[in-house]
């Protein structure tokens, strides 16, 4: 299905089992995540995102299975691997009436930091979710996107290596929304592991590595994105504006494998459709064949399936019922 | 060191709260003023006098005696119907009327009848009658004697009267004092001494219960949560706010200690004793809040129903008026509540002197009713933690 990670996981989930009552949150649900990788736990609401990620912060007792944070068992009590763990929860999480530092001087203190250490990185984490500024005012003086903001900062106060962020961006206005993927994007490239759900299907194209797709509690499918995408059985679609002997250029693309069909539409024949597996991936061999018949393409209009439509056909719901 | 993070992040949003400032420190203030004035009336009868036409010196004596009795707080009316108005408001306990002539009748041997009115009604007349009739019969006793001198030995009636009072400052007196007694309570301070350590049981307590709704509120907002998917044990934050009542417990009770001392001139009593007395009832107050901090869902559930057992309980336990007062049963069931217990031990420490050993078996019980509730809050907390951490 994937790729195994190349370098040792950050976390890894094997066969987590998790019912309330007779119904099963989740059910059997196995994932690994690598240093810098970013993971997208893609489902609907309901579908058992956030059962999985209480049981990967150690506040659930999974019925069965094992949660390993960097080699370190996960447990209700299991201090070496929470202390590696920063935990962003879906709803904002904090002392209202505290000022922003005194927040993150709480958790910080929670993960037992020295005081000269935890005053550094009060400092950099304020600069880091760009409330420096704001830093003595109260929690429920600020505006609902300073308080997501923040929410993450809490997370990180720790530096931890893996940042599981439930959500992040639920109920945030769009400036806001594209600040907290632009840093879940830098985590990742400093080498953070980050564990994403959400039920945004471009929010997970956007910053995952890695994307789960789960439903009714079971882990459907895991790949990147275009992996996923790759795995619908639906055809892209391939139109080429062109100018030529586009009979010919279609009858040639026939010929190449993946093709599954070709022909000229448009009102003069100006256009060859083609209709293709995988049409990214097979572009630069049509692109060469075109020049091969000196044929000039002037642009070039691929509609492929997204992980919407891969959801779709995996579960045979839509993401957002 | 987290559960002094968690002690520490309590006792901040605390003291920013002003309205939990008002109830822990202007409001309790404000009640002892009020029950200590009330109750500092318990112990003299309101009377008023009604001196009587063409009075003499022995009548203004008489008056003069009455208008300083420690027992009586004496109004004086130029008629007896404004007097007897007064009584039927309930203004007065008693009226006393000097009859006219008063000096006149006595010079001349003639018996003199002090009239002492009363409303059927009034529980405290017939007490205001007894004080009145003691000073009365204090006076007379000095009449008769001058009176009997007179037909003795002769002489004039002022000098013999003299003669009387001379006597009377001589002989040794004989002190009468007088105490309410029952098993449970001895004698009852009074006024500020009885308001005030009274009111620190009571509001300790409602403060202590009121103080669950930020526990709340903590849960409710996720931090409980997202402290336990850090390196924190459940009991780790439970011992954290456990930590941070009892030191806002202790700090109202210094408080109100302080202010009784200061203000209010209350005699703590045994100060070691006084001192384990208000740890205990920290204790009790800060298992009572964690209680309420675990079961209820919301902080408006915690406000509404809080305070209102705490004054509940109060009210059972003798916080509002003396259980010596009221009936046996009752006095029984008020002891099933730590208030009672805790009333009795101020009660010994302020009036009779006591010393802790005095009040070990009140503490005992306190301790015991402290250590059931502290052991059951934290279950309940630690339970609704691990098991409903974001509700």
């Amino acid at each position: 299905m994937n790729d195994p990670p190349r370098k040792p996981p950050v976390l890894d989930c094997a066969h987590l089992v998790r019912h309330f009552g007779d119904r099963a949150a989740v059910d059997d649900v196995s994932l690994s995540i690598a240093p810098g990788e970013t993971y997208g736990l893609l489902g609907p609401n309901g579908a058992g995102k956030t059962t999985t990620i209480r049981m990967v912060c150690g506040l659930l007792r999974p019925d069965a299975g094992t949660v390993h944070v960097a080699g370190a068992p996960m447990g209700v009590s299991a201090g070496p691997a929470k202390r590696l763990i920063g935990f962003v929860p879906q709803d904002v999480a904090l002392y209202p009436d505290l000022s922003v530092r005194e927040n993150l001087r709480f958790f910080g203190r929670l993960y037992r930091l020295p005081r000269r250490r935890l005053e550094r990185r009060v400092d950099e984490v304020l600069d880091l979710v760009d409330l420096t500024a704001r830093a003595g005012d109260r929690v429920d003086s600020l505006s609902g996107g300073m308080r997501r903001r923040l929410n993450i900062g809490a997370g990180l106060v720790h530096s931890p290596t893996l940042l599981v962020l439930d959500e992040p961006t639920v109920g945030v206005d769009p400036q806001s929304r594209h600040a907290i993927l632009e840093s879940v994007t830098r985590f990742g490239e400093e080498g953070m592991a980050v564990l994403y759900t959400t039920h945004y299907m471009e929010e997970a194209e956007r910053v995952c590595d890695r994307v789960g797709i789960i439903d009714r509690g079971r882990l459907v499918a895991e790949g990147s994105p275009r992996e996923l995408v790759a795995l619908v059985a639906e055809r892209d679609r391939v139109r080429l504006a062109a100018v030529g002997d586009l009979a010919a250029y279609a009858e040639a693309c026939r010929l190449l494998p993946r093709v599954e069909g070709a022909g000229r539409t448009g009102d003069h024949g100006e256009v060859v459709e083609l209709v293709v597996k995988d049409a990214r991936s097979l572009l630069p061999d049509l692109l060469d064949l075109a020049h091969e018949q000196d044929v000039d393409i002037r642009s070039v209009e691929i509609d492929e399936p997204d992980l919407e439509a891969v959801f779709l056909h995996l579960t045979g719901t839509a993401l957002r019922e | 060191m987290t559960a002094f993070a968690v002690t520490r992040a309590s006792l901040t949003r605390v003291l920013r709260d002003r309205t939990a400032l008002f109830f822990m420190v202007l409001l309790p203030v404000a009640i002892i003023v009020v029950i200590g004035v009330t109750v500092s009336g318990f112990d003299r009868f309101r009377v008023g006098l009604v001196p009587g036409a063409r009075t003499g010196p022995v009548a203004q004596e008489l008056a003069s005696e009455l208008r300083a009795a420690p027992g009586l707080r004496t109004t004086t009316f130029t008629t007896a119907e404004d007097a007897h108005t007064a009584l039927r408001r309930a203004e007065l306990d008693a009226v006393v009327v000097l009859p006219s002539g008063l000096d006149a009748d006595l010079r001349a041997g003639r018996p003199v009848t002090v009239r002492v009115l009363v409303e059927p009604s009034g529980s405290a007349g017939h007490g205001a009658v007894s004080s009145v009739s003691a000073v009365v019969a204090e006076h007379a006793a000095r009449v008769q004697a001058a009176g009997f001198a007179g037909a003795q030995v002769g002489g004039d009636f002022d000098d013999n009267l003299a003669l009387a009072r001379g006597a009377e400052r001589t002989a040794s007196p004989i002190a009468v004092r007088t105490e309410t007694v029952n098993g449970q309570s001895d004698f009852l301070p009074l006024g500020y001494s009885y308001s005030t350590p009274t009111m620190l049981v009571l509001f300790v307590f409602i403060n202590a219960l009121a103080g669950g709704a930020a526990i709340v509120e903590t849960r409710r907002t996720g931090v409980y949560a997202r402290a336990l998917a850090a390196p924190v044990a459940a009991r780790t934050l439970v011992v954290g706010e456990a930590v941070a009542h009892l030191l806002l417990a202790l700090a109202q009770s210094l408080l109100i200690v302080g202010i009784g001392a200061l203000a209010f001139d209350v005699a703590w009593g045994d100060p070691t004793a006084a001192a384990v007395l208000v740890g205990v009832w920290a204790l009790v107050g800060t298992g009572a809040g964690i209680l309420a901090g675990a079961v209820f869902r919301t902080p408006e559930q915690v406000h509404a129903v809080g305070p209102a057992v705490g004054i509940g309980l109060g009210m059972l336990g003798g916080c509002m008026w003396p259980l010596a007062l009221v009936p046996d049963w009752l006095r029984s069931a008020g002891h099933a509540v730590p208030h009672a217990w805790a009333v009795d031990a101020w009660t010994t420490l302020l009036s009779r002197e006591g010393d802790l050993t005095a009040i070990v078996p009140e503490l005992g019980i306190l301790a015991g009713f402290a250590a059931v509730l502290l052991a059951g809050a934290s279950l309940a907390l630690r339970h609704r933690l691990t098991t409903h951490p974001g509700a």
